[in-house]
């Protein structure tokens, strides 16, 4: 059993040999390595899962034969391997789900060079899952951002250029902080590694020196995490970028990409700095009120959307939002709550996003929310699919949703001075949710009479398969979000407990 | 006690199944005839099998979805009598929605929606905690809200959108106030007369308070209650008349019986008698009844002018609940029955009156009762209900209530809220008889010679004659609907 081990280091090297050998084939067979390679993710997490389930904690893994404080280290328990699981489900299905928009919105010739983005992508954040290295972390970051941009503007429009450029200004903020934030660390500590780095603060803490420069790594790291994840004054990259790109981008960056930084962050506070310390810098209160403002920004932003996928995008900021304010609550509960959305939110919004592809594909392409009269008969599946994630966003009993806003709100029950305000922002949301994502449900369910939409313009054989692949996506989606909100009980358990490994 | 007991399922499931199998299959070119059989057939064996399965003191636990939320089916008086008058109510109004939508081109989605909604309606009726009630409630308003755009124009989607929008914020209003009341056990099972830990409560009433009033309000914008009632006359005249017949006789009064099971089974009625929310509570409820009454008076058009009067009868049930004794209460439920046979029927007429000959404005309708005699004289009988004349039902109710009211030593409302009743009542017969009047007796300029004809079709008068001898009935023979609701009324005073 002892094997197991080394799976969580062969999932991260096996998604970058394979952008490696996907570069050299055409985009046919790459198309099929990358989803070979998520599949095998996806195996080797779950048997790394079950391997840690086992031995009930979390396992320290050194890259070489240096031990601490100078060789590199990757390190995993329960919630690692299971979001290593989580994120090849989702990734496999927003790949599945958005392929044949591939085809056509990227140049032909060039299929290749996404997969092996996606592949760059993949191992990324498998990395910022696994590792126990700040730099190591630094370094995934940014290979993240450089797939990520390359994912924006593959699809070569006026719109995906624009956005990409932005994305990369505001990400080399982001990550531009970071870094700054990890060095002086190191200078602070003479540490890079995860747990040495810790020891070292806490003594620094118990002396009483260096106060104010950990405050400011603290700030450094919360805010370029923050501008990373589109937290709500930085989000002005994320419509674009999630509005333009390819559905596929589009679903993988705005599930899985933005939850990789948030998860990084979440393992600095309680592996390197210590939640009781964070909790004591008061940065906590700051990303609770950037996460209020953005859980009523956003949705407020996306009612003004007259695209569709515009509107799901600015959605994507209210969710985001949901997530600090649950990590600023400071508490355990509050932190199990916003590791449960980051899971719901992913799994509604790559549905929501993969659904919406199956709308467009039967309404001539247009994707402003009137164009999508009637879209609901037109292709069944994606007009349920789309039904179930909105209803879900709107924190429908029974779907995910629900016990997202149910932890929230039993969370901030745990914190008398944050209740009122959490509680008020939950209802605000939910009901500027239900505004705009009721009326687009509405929309593709009615419409003028005898009102249909040609397909012409897309490639016909695309089509017939993509309609499987992506209605198979849908589906899959719909039954993940469905086994969130109906058995939630063992995946919070399960959270729970690998936080406290996370420590 | 515990003994699970499946058969409490199989009236929820049909309905739920019957109405997805409608909207799969119901596109089928059959002929309506043959549908219509089929939906009224599925009907009443909906209406025999909730008598027949929901017993009382049956359970059923469906399941957990964590620690905390149990879904848990659970029979009690209350849940039968309501979930009686439910399947009863859709299964007239259903015949009658056969022949009404018969030549509509979404027959088949709105008998999928409806089916759906009876299903949730059952379920909700006989939730045995307030989380499975809150889940079925919210269920229950997306299902029934593509009822009220049945017709697909700009403004029913734009009605439809307000039900679901005020409802959805009620609802969550609820769903708040049942968070914070979590840590006082707020989740364990209904009891007649509270559950709450009252000694983990101590020091924090004034949480209980808020979270109560909370729920009151939240439920109480399904009940059309002031201030969250303004969907309820948006959304009755654009919803078709079987829609807002259901809508109005059943659907309104889920809030309040939300509220009987949130305030009466969960917080107990002890702990807020004589606090400020019971004032509030009362205030906003006669208030609702009085405005409510007023708006109706002012009403040119037909339906609107009986959404009105939906807003102001159903704040009666809240004024009676919100008394807190069991003489009040009593009047309160046995309002909720008959002024949901009332309403269904007045309902059901103003649709007829519609199909049959267009005119949706009050003053349209002169001579209607020449034209439709059948129909009017069921509208005349259920009218006088409504006003509350003896001896028919809503005397009853309306007595209980105010005796109940008078008893009941909240001054200055114990004598307050009688006479906001009566002036109501005056209004009541002020904006429903004229149509009565006018349509029976014409005037010296109405046209010589024969009226012309225009009664529905029988399936279509059937389902008003018997809720109006129903009314009839229940106002000389109100004892056995009394005598149910005084032994629920004594668990929980």
């Amino acid at each position: 059993m002892d094997f197991l081990r080394n799976l969580p280091f062969f999932s991260i090297m096996l998604a970058m040999f394979t952008g490696i050998i996907s570069s050299a084939v055409n985009g046919r067979t790459a198309r099929r390595l990358t989803l070979t390679m998520v599949t095998a993710v996806l195996v080797m997490s779950a048997l790394t899962l079950s391997y840690t389930e086992q031995i009930g904690e979390s396992v320290t893994y050194l890259m070489g034969h240096f031990p601490a404080p100078w060789g590199n280290e990757i390190r995993f328990g329960t919630l690692e391997a299971f979001l290593a699981l989580y994120f090849s489900i989702i990734m496999l299905l927003s790949v599945l789900g958005g392929w044949s928009h591939v085809i056509t919105d990227i140049e032909a010739g060039k299929e290749n060079l996404f997969y092996v983005l996606i592949d760059m992508m993949m191992s990324s954040l498998l990395a910022m899952i696994y590792t126990n290295d700040l730099f190591t972390g630094y370094v995934f970051v940014e290979i993240n951002t450089i797939a990520a941009c390359g994912m924006i503007m593959i699809r070569q429009n006026g719109h995906g250029i624009v956005a990409a450029i932005r994305y990369m200004v505001m990400s080399l903020i982001g990550s531009g902080l970071f870094l700054i934030g990890i060095s002086l660390l190191y200078d602070v500590t003479g540490h890079l590694l995860m747990v040495p780095a810790h020891n070292a603060i806490e003594q620094i803490v118990t002396d009483g020196i260096y106060y104010t420069p950990l405050l400011v790594i603290i700030v450094l790291i919360s805010v370029g995490m923050a501008i990373k994840s589109g937290l709500y004054p930085f989000h002005s990259w994320i419509p674009e970028t999630y509005g333009y790109a390819t559905p596929t981008a589009s679903a993988i960056l705005s599930s899985l990409v933005s939850k990789g930084y948030i998860i990084l962050l979440i393992k600095i506070f309680y592996r390197v700095i210590g939640f009781n310390i964070v909790i004591s810098s008061h940065v906590l209160n700051a990303l609770f009120a950037f996460g209020v403002i953005a859980m009523i920004m956003g949705s407020l932003h996306a009612i003004m959307q007259t695209d569709c996928r515009k509107m799901i995008a600015f959605s994507s900021v209210a969710q985001i939002g949901y997530i600090y304010m649950g990590i600023g609550l400071g508490t355990k509960a509050g932190m199990v709550a916003a590791v449960f959305h980051l899971l719901t939110h992913a799994a509604t919004k790559s549905l929501l996003f993969i659904s919406a592809v199956g709308l467009y594909e039967v309404s001539d392409g247009r994707t402003d929310y009137l164009g999508l009269r009637n879209a609901a008969y037109r292709n069944r599946v994606a007009g349920i699919a789309f039904s179930v994630g909105a209803l879900s966003m709107v924190g429908f009993p029974m779907l995910s949703g629900f016990i997202s806003k149910y932890l929230f709100a039993t969370a901030a029950l745990e914190k008398p001075h944050k209740m009122l305000i959490t509680l008020v922002a939950l209802i605000i949301s939910t009901v500027l949710n239900a505004i705009y994502f009721l009326r687009q449900v509405v929309t593709i369910y009615s419409g003028r009479p005898g009102e249909a939409a040609s397909t012409s313009h897309f490639i016909k054989e695309a089509i017939a398969e993509s309609t499987f692949s992506n209605r198979f996506a849908s589906i899959a989606l719909i039954l993940l979000n469905l086994f969130l909100g109906l058995f939630s009980e063992a995946v919070i358990d399960l959270i729970s407990r690998g936080l406290n490994l996370f420590a | 006690m515990m003994n699970n007991n499946a058969t409490l399922l199989i009236p929820i499931i049909l309905p739920i199944l019957c109405g997805i199998l409608t909207g799969m299959f119901g596109k089928l070119r059959l002929r309506a005839r043959y549908k219509g059989i089929a939906i009224a057939g599925m009907l009443a064996a909906e209406a025999v099998i909730v008598i027949l399965a929901l017993r009382i003191g049956r359970v059923f636990v469906v399941g957990s979805i964590n620690s905390d939320i149990r879904i848990l089916f659970r029979v009690d008086a209350l849940s039968r009598l309501f979930g009686a008058l439910v399947a009863f109510v859709w299964f007239l109004t259903g015949i009658y929605a056969c022949e009404y939508l018969k030549k509509d081109r979404h027959f088949d989605s709105f008998f999928a929606f409806y089916l759906m909604t009876e299903g949730l309606i059952v379920a909700l009726s006989v939730a045995g905690n307030m989380i499975t009630f809150y889940m079925f409630f919210e269920m229950m308003t997306m299902l029934s809200f593509p009822m009220v755009m049945h017709d697909r124009t700009h403004e029913a989607i734009r009605a439809g959108l307000k039900y679901m929008f005020y409802s959805v914020a009620g609802a969550l209003m609820s769903l708040v106030a049942i968070f914070m009341l979590t840590p006082y056990g707020y989740l364990g099972d209904f009891k007649a007369g509270g559950i709450l830990d009252i000694e983990a409560l101590t020091g924090h009433e004034q949480v209980l308070l808020v979270s109560a009033l909370l729920m009151i309000v939240g439920l109480g914008t399904k009940a059309g209650m002031f201030p969250m009632h303004a969907w309820l006359p948006t959304a009755h005249p654009e919803a078709p008349a079987p829609a807002s017949a259901v809508l109005s006789g059943v659907i309104t009064k889920t809030g309040v019986i939300g509220i009987i099971r949130g305030v009466f089974y969960c917080i107990g009625p002890r702990l807020l008698a004589g606090t400020w929310v019971q004032h509030v509570w009362i205030i906003l409820s006669l208030i609702t009844v009085l405005m409510g009454s007023m708006m109706a008076y002012r009403e040119p058009m037909f339906k609107k002018r009986l959404a009105y009067s939906t807003v102001s009868q159903v704040s009666y049930m809240m004024f009676g609940l919100s008394v807190m004794n069991s003489v009040a209460f009593t009047g309160a439920v046995s309002h909720i029955v008959f002024h949901s046979l009332i309403k269904t029927t007045l309902f059901l007429v103003a649709g007829a009156v519609i199909h049959q000959t267009g005119h949706t404005r009050v003053d349209e309708l002169k001579a209607i009762g020449k034209e439709m005699p059948v129909s009017m004289i069921c509208y005349t009988i259920v009218s006088l209900g409504l006003i509350g004349i003896p001896p028919l039902s809503g005397f009853v109710s309306k007595w209980y209530l105010a005796s109940g009211a008078l008893m009941s030593g909240t001054t200055p409302y114990s004598w307050l809220g009688p006479v906001i009743l009566l002036v109501s009542a005056l209004l009541t017969a002020g904006y429903l008889l004229p149509v009565t009047i006018r349509g029976f007796f014409p005037g010296v300029n109405y046209g010589v010679g024969t009226p012309n004809r225009a009664e529905p079709d029988a399936i279509m008068y059937l389902p008003m004659i018997v809720m109006a001898v129903m009314t009839l009935i229940l106002g000389i023979y109100p004892g056995f609907i009394t005598a149910t609701i005084q032994l629920i009324a004594e668990g929980i005073f």
